[in-house]
């Protein structure tokens, strides 16, 4: 069944996907967005870590492989809103660095677009949305406007951590939070709960259903629930995007037609639908003459270190965000390891799920667990990092033999650290461990292994049709009006959270396909 | 699931429960009132039921009588979709319920092979040192999923129902703080 033709379809529910909705529905174009998962709202967002996974993948299986596998679920979301809805909002800039690193450093890629090109987007963006912040006090960041709300209070937990680093001659501020510290356009101020992965349902923290999906829909942008995308259908020459098949609630096919096609879907669904959407013209699926569809799938490299204190620490307050940062250690260059990364100081933990307080000592049972998570709920404190991995372009999604129950292949995504990441995680290891034992901690550990967050890549943008799927705006080289959008187009990803990335760069997205419609639309 | 039904279990989430049909009714209860209850489970056989009471006990004492059997078979018996299970959070394939019995299974085969009984049969501190092996590396006979993961996942749906309630946070002598106030304590 064929829906009436509309300007625009978006495949994906996400942060990018109703942003870009929102900004094309105020442009005056009528937009359809297809979300795979259920229209949940904001009273479904239930304080519990048990109830959080509601808001973690839930859709059709991903297969994660290799020697490090990506943690998909865990870094994506189910529902309207997506990922972003179970955020932590930790938004620090990426630096000027991060979009030349090939041509600076000779190591990587380069992005099609500059720092001094993406900053007015992330002045708008922390504007519209809210940041909380102290941009004096972070002495690393690039130029860009001042934050437009003070920062987040710090507890002792913070505080106590602070002083480790400052022991260990590190520097460090405020964390920059898509959070308010006060009330911020009609949002109210943060109460520091905690409860922000399990989802945030008073509006202080930045996720679509108080952002950007309130303006989509006042825009008249109609929003389908439970529509799962499978495929982007072409014209017979196999040029032109005309529109998407998708299956209903009552798994019923039907087809949006459009004159633009956007691929919001999450970094492992975007290559997998275009893999899944091949034809006569393209054999090896949609937009992937370059032969990149599915490359160079990359995530921060993770990691953490844990100090227990006699003093309480009161790490029941807070936010899933960090209190503080330091980029000390963001010079790509400057230490064993190549590569950029942030140290994240201190976090609200609750006693479960994969980063509350049993985890924290994860070889511990029995009794002795009882005996550490009393512990635990007193004294511990906890810092992290976000370090950067280099594109390879052998981390790849790529189709499962498995399929589902449309007969579409499952994405499979494999991926593994190299020698230099693990020289990373290392320095970061000793790094991170001399920190804490600076602290008064009397008991100091760390994680024994580097993990991950965030999936990011697989449909890069890049300077030609060679060297990447996209250009810099996310439309397809080989498509003129087929876009993709999210962290999936990014050809590296810095030492930061991806978040505030992604907002400023659909909104670039945004206003150019907004003055541009005529060229793309035909 | 209908929108209003959606709601009322949602409803019921922010009491800790749980939906239990019993006799073609519908009933929102706790794990551990699911349990006081004697609900039937649908999906994990007898054994099973012992195998998980057992290794759930092994990994955090108290974690039985907390209703962890009736929270995970309540569990495997919704769509992957609607599972609250930390299998979904960290990429088990579904049906979680095949993870679940393959991993039951070879806890018992394993543990028929290094101690001549199965895992619910074995004395306590046999159990203790069984678990201590199986987490760190896969033992002789074990052929479900790898045994380290498979004691990842277990102890965090014991942590689940006996720490991360409200009934929990107070064990711990924290505030719950909830921004969705639950009615009443599990």
């Amino acid at each position: 069944m064929a829906s009436e033709k509309v300007d625009a379809v978006i495949a994906g529910g996400g942060a990018s996907g109703l942003l870009l909705a929102a900004k094309l529905g105020q442009a005056g174009k009528k937009v359809v967005v297809l979300e795979m998962g259920p229209a949940i709202g904001l009273d479904d967002l239930v304080s519990s870590m048990i109830w959080s996974r509601r808001l973690k993948w839930g859709g059709v299986p991903v297969i994660s492989e290799g020697k490090n596998p990506v943690g998909h679920n865990f870094q994506s979301g189910w529902g309207l809103g997506g990922a972003a809805m179970h955020q932590f909002a930790n938004w620090p800039r990426l630096h000027p660095e991060d979009f030349r690193v090939k041509s600076q450093y000779g190591r990587g890629l380069d992005w099609p677009v500059s720092y001094e090109e993406l900053r007015p987007y992330y002045d708008r963006i922390q504007k519209e949305v809210g940041l909380s912040g102290d941009h004096l006090a972070e002495v690393w960041r690039p130029a860009g406007d001042p934050y437009p709300m003070p920062p987040m209070k710090w507890t002792r937990q913070a505080d106590l951590l602070a002083e480790g680093f400052k022991k260990a001659g590190l520097r460090t501020a405020p964390m920059p939070v898509a959070i308010n510290s006060v009330p911020y356009n009609g949002r109210p101020a943060c109460i520091y709960d905690g409860w922000c992965e399990a989802g945030c349902p008073t509006g202080a923290l930045v996720n679509p259903q108080v952002t950007y999906l309130p303006v989509a829909k006042k825009a008249g942008v109609e929003v389908r629930a439970d529509s799962y995308v499978t495929r982007v259908l072409v014209n017979a020459k196999g040029d032109r995007a005309t529109g998407v098949e998708y299956y209903d609630k009552e798994k019923r096919r039907q087809v949006q037609l459009a004159d633009v096609v956007v691929l919001a879907a999450f970094s492992a669904s975007n290559p997998r639908i275009l893999l899944n959407s091949k034809t006569d013209q393209h054999p090896e699926g949609l937009a992937n003459s370059s032969g990149l569809v599915g490359k160079y799938v990359t995530a921060h490299i993770t990691f953490s270190a844990f100090g227990l204190f006699e003093e309480n620490t009161e790490n029941h307050i807070g936010m899933s965000s960090a209190f503080g940062m330091s980029q000390d250690g963001y010079v790509k260059d400057s230490h064993p390891g190549f590569g950029s990364y942030t140290w994240t100081i201190g976090v609200a933990m609750k006693p479960n799920d994969v980063l509350g307080f049993a985890n924290a000592r994860p070889q511990l049972f029995g009794n002795a667990l009882h005996d550490f998570m009393k512990r635990a709920a007193r004294g511990l404190a906890r810092i992290g990092v976000q370090a950067e991995e280099l594109p390879d372009r052998e981390n790849r999604v790529v189709l499962a033999d498995r399929k589902d129950e449309f007969g579409f292949p499952l994405a499979r995504v494999i991926h593994g650290l190299d020698a230099n990441s693990m020289d990373l995680f290392n320095h970061i290891k000793a790094e991170g461990e001399r920190i804490m034992k600076a602290t008064r901690a009397k008991e100091t550990w760390s994680s024994p292994a580097p993990g991950l967050a965030h999936f990011l890549g697989g449909t890069i943008m890049g300077k030609t049709a060679k060297d990447s799927v996209t250009d810099g705006y996310g439309r397809t080289h080989d498509v003129g009006n087929l876009f993709i959008t999210g962290g999936g187009l990014f050809p590296t990803i810095g030492g930061v959270h991806p978040t505030f990335t992604l907002h400023a760069h659909t909104l670039r997205t945004a206003d150019w396909m907004a003055k541009n419609w005529g060229a793309i639309a035909g | 699931m209908t929108h209003e039904h959606r709601r009322r279990v949602l409803k019921g989430a922010a009491l800790g429960a749980l939906a239990y049909t019993v006799g073609g009714a519908e009933l929102l209860l706790s794990p551990r009132e699911a349990l006081a209850q004697d609900i039937p489970l649908k999906v994990l056989t007898s054994d099973e039921r012992a195998a998980l009471e057992a290794l759930g006990d092994a990994l955090l004492p108290g974690a039985r009588d907390a209703g962890l059997a009736h929270y995970i078979d309540q569990q495997l018996s919704v769509p992957p979709g609607e599972a609250l299970l930390m299998a979904r959070a960290v990429g088990v394939m579904p049906p979680y319920a095949n993870f679940y019995r393959a991993g039951l299974a070879a806890l018992d085969a394993a543990s028929h092979k290094a101690h001549g009984a199965k895992f619910a049969a074995l004395a306590q501190e046999k159990r203790s040192a069984f678990v201590e092996e199986f987490r760190q590396k896969v033992p002789d006979g074990w052929s479900g999923p790898p045994s380290p993961f498979f004691y990842f996942v277990s102890r965090a749906d014991a942590v689940d129902v006996f720490y991360g309630t409200v009934e929990g946070f107070a064990r711990l002598g924290i505030p719950y703080m909830p921004h969705i106030a639950p009615l009443k304590r599990w």
